[in-house]
């Protein structure tokens, strides 16, 4: 009978594979809500990133987690245990913080030594562990270095293994990335990609890095202005954003307004003035009513460009506009395109064979094509 | 091109005169305790040590100094726990009367000292403490505090606030954060703090003068009664090996607290 109870717990876990549970959660400084009513679940071992722009509310809330302050009213439940009346150094969790807060008295291996002296581990575990993972994060035989010795990727690793070696369920990332040149951040990004992986960790990164988000996560949360957004898989939240905010953040888009004047199965047709445009309403949202103001969102890569709308075939809607601006970008051109029929709007479109001289100058007319599947609508209102 | 070295040369006028204003006393004293003649004097006449042989024998002066060696280390042994504790919790913590504490730490600019010093004279009379040596040290820490809560809180206030919070993350209890991040992310600030206090009290002379009887005084209150019978060059001598205490002090303050700079990721 042991063996059957043994395997129930197994099948619980299984079936309960929820680690972080954030249930309603609101932060108020003063009145002034920074999270307000956030709820999400993260299951076991996922990379979820928190996007949003400076002051959106998700430092605030990964502190929330790591029980650096106690939430206005909601609860956290971590492992299914209400957390809210845990300190931070009774929670199981690591954290890279954005400017490391690495020890700088102490040596790198002695930084990453740490959790395990104050979690009272002896000498010989605490010796095999510091170099098990100061050699995860590819720092063997720099651990004797003090901090300061050690270049801007070296201490980001440092700060990463002292963030694991305790392996701790739940690790938390506070843009630790961010301070890096690009290069550098790139390399990192895929850095902890691979150790995450390694270990199976649970992850849970904050970032402004919308690349970043897309490159590292299994799931990312888009949040604004102190509330969670969507809550979607990487390539879903860029294909599908479920707002106006979550489309213009992620992305190159455009917008283009119109009022609604069809709706025929999923297409919505719309007008703006005389120019005739189609989209379909984002996400679950009902059909509009007829009259209804819209907004629709197209993605600069969709956008096709050429001299002349003859050679746009094939694509349903096709505006004529002037090109404001034509940036170099080395990898591609990015056309500024002024529409004077849909109110001046400006649509960017990409050319991503600039090898050749920029084929159209400032000025110059030209014509955009694009398919109405790849407009998304969003209601105004 | 006139203008500019006229300026230059105004600049540097300015600059030598401040520099031999600060240096004067410093380099008479100094030049004086050279002398071979028995007047105190500057320019010295001819060059000798006599005078630092004289002094090296008197062992009235040296126990006025080990005298004040002892008050300046009781001094310091109290102002490291008390300095240090005061300051972090000004840097870091939202106190209720912060206005107070800190008209408090103005006060050694502000109250004369020979106030303060009757103050405590009355306060250790009253207690029968006076004819003592500790309580010298103890009344010196007293007016000589607020050096060191200023130069730990300013040590604080620089701190990383999230190297606290790190620590908690790593599992580390308040305690624990307080004696492995705290402390060590302050020890400039108690180093020099600490320094300075020892160098206050070993100087002090005003309230030693009231705290102290014939029987202890320390090695200013000797010199300053010396100096009452008869100005020898011993004196100036005596003056010299206080000079090079002090450099020596400030010379440490640069090498330890250089160093713990040094040992910080900047």
């Amino acid at each position: 009978m042991p063996r059957e109870q043994g395997r129930d717990v197994e099948a619980m876990r299984e079936s309960r594979p929820v680690l972080v549970s954030v249930n309603d959660v609101s932060m108020a400084y003063n009145g002034a809500y920074a999270v307000r009513s956030a709820s999400f679940d993260l299951e076991r071992g996922r990379f979820l990133t928190i996007l949003g722009p400076s002051g959106s509310g998700k430092t605030t809330l990964l502190r929330l987690i790591a029980g650096f302050g106690r939430a206005t009213s909601g609860e956290i439940f971590i492992n299914g245990q209400p957390v809210s009346a845990v300190p931070p150094h009774k929670r199981s969790i690591g954290m890279v913080f954005q400017r490391l807060a690495l020890f700088p008295h102490l040596t790198a291996a002695e930084n990453v030594a740490f959790p395990l002296k104050m979690r009272r581990h002896d000498a010989t575990t605490i010796a095999g562990k510091v170099t098990r993972f100061l050699e995860l994060v590819k720092l063997g035989g720099l651990g004797g270095r003090r901090i300061h010795e050690l270049s801007g990727g070296q201490q980001q690793r440092v700060a990463i293994a002292r963030a694991l070696v305790f392996e701790p369920d739940l690790l938390l990332l506070d843009e630790p990335l961010a301070a890096l040149d690009r290069k550098l951040r790139e390399d990192m990004q895929l850095e902890f990609r691979r150790i995450q992986r390694e270990l199976g960790v649970t992850t849970i990164n904050v970032t402004h890095d919308q690349r970043e988000a897309l490159v590292m996560s299994d799931e990312v949360i888009v949040m604004d202005a102190g509330k969670i957004q969507q809550k979607a898989r990487p390539a879903e939240t860029y294909r599908n954003p479920r707002n106006a905010f979550v489309a213009n953040f992620i992305g190159v888009t455009g917008f283009v307004e119109g009022t609604a004047t069809s709706v025929s199965g999923g297409l919505v047709r719309m007008s703006h003035g005389n120019v005739e445009l189609a989209g379909i309403m984002a996400g679950d949202a009902a059909p509009p009513r007829i009259g209804q103001s819209l907004v629709g969102a197209i993605r600069a890569e969709q956008v096709r460009i050429a001299a002349d709308r003859r050679q746009l075939g094939g694509l349903d809607t096709i505006v004529t506009g002037e090109i404001a601006e034509a940036i170099f970008e080395g990898e591609r051109i990015v056309y500024e395109v002024r529409v004077a029929a849909l109110g001046g709007v400006i649509l960017r479109v990409f050319d991503h064979d600039p090898a050749e001289h920029s084929q159209f100058e400032p000025g110059a007319h030209v014509s955009l094509g694009w398919n109405a599947s790849d407009v998304r609508l969003y209601g105004m209102d | 091109m006139t203008a500019p070295r006229s300026k230059s040369i105004v600049l540097w006028t300015f600059v030598i005169s401040v520099l031999v204003l600060l240096s004067a006393p410093t380099i008479v004293v100094i030049g004086a305790s050279f002398t071979s003649g028995n007047m105190i004097a500057f320019p010295p006449e001819g060059l000798s040590l006599k005078w630092y042989a004289k002094i090296a024998q008197a062992t009235e002066l040296w126990d006025a100094f080990l005298r004040s060696l002892y008050a300046a280390a009781i001094c310091t042994i109290i102002a490291i726990p008390a300095g240090t504790l005061a300051g972090i919790a000004l840097a870091k913590y939202p106190i209720r009367f912060a206005t107070s504490v800190q008209m408090y730490l103005l006060l050694p600019f502000t109250i004369p000292l020979i106030g303060s010093g009757i103050g405590l004279m009355l306060v250790f009379g009253e207690a029968r403490l006076l004819g003592q040596l500790w309580p010298v040290g103890v009344a010196v820490c007293v007016i000589n505090l607020p050096f060191m809560i200023w130069a730990v809180s300013a040590s604080a206030a620089s701190l990383d606030p999230d190297l606290e919070l790190a620590a908690a993350n790593c599992g580390a209890p308040p305690l624990s954060t307080f004696i492995h991040v705290t402390i060590p992310g302050v020890m400039p600030g108690i180093i020099s703090g600490s320094l300075l206090m020892f160098i206050l009290a070993l100087n002090e002379f005003l309230v030693s003068l009231l705290l102290v009887d014939a029987r202890i005084v320390t090695l200013p209150v000797q010199i300053y009664n010396s100096i009452r019978s008869i100005i020898t060059p011993d004196l100036a001598a005596v003056s010299v090996v206080f000079v090079a205490c002090a450099v020596a002090a400030v010379f440490l303050l640069d090498r330890l607290v250089g160093l713990e700079i040094f040992l910080k990721s900047k």
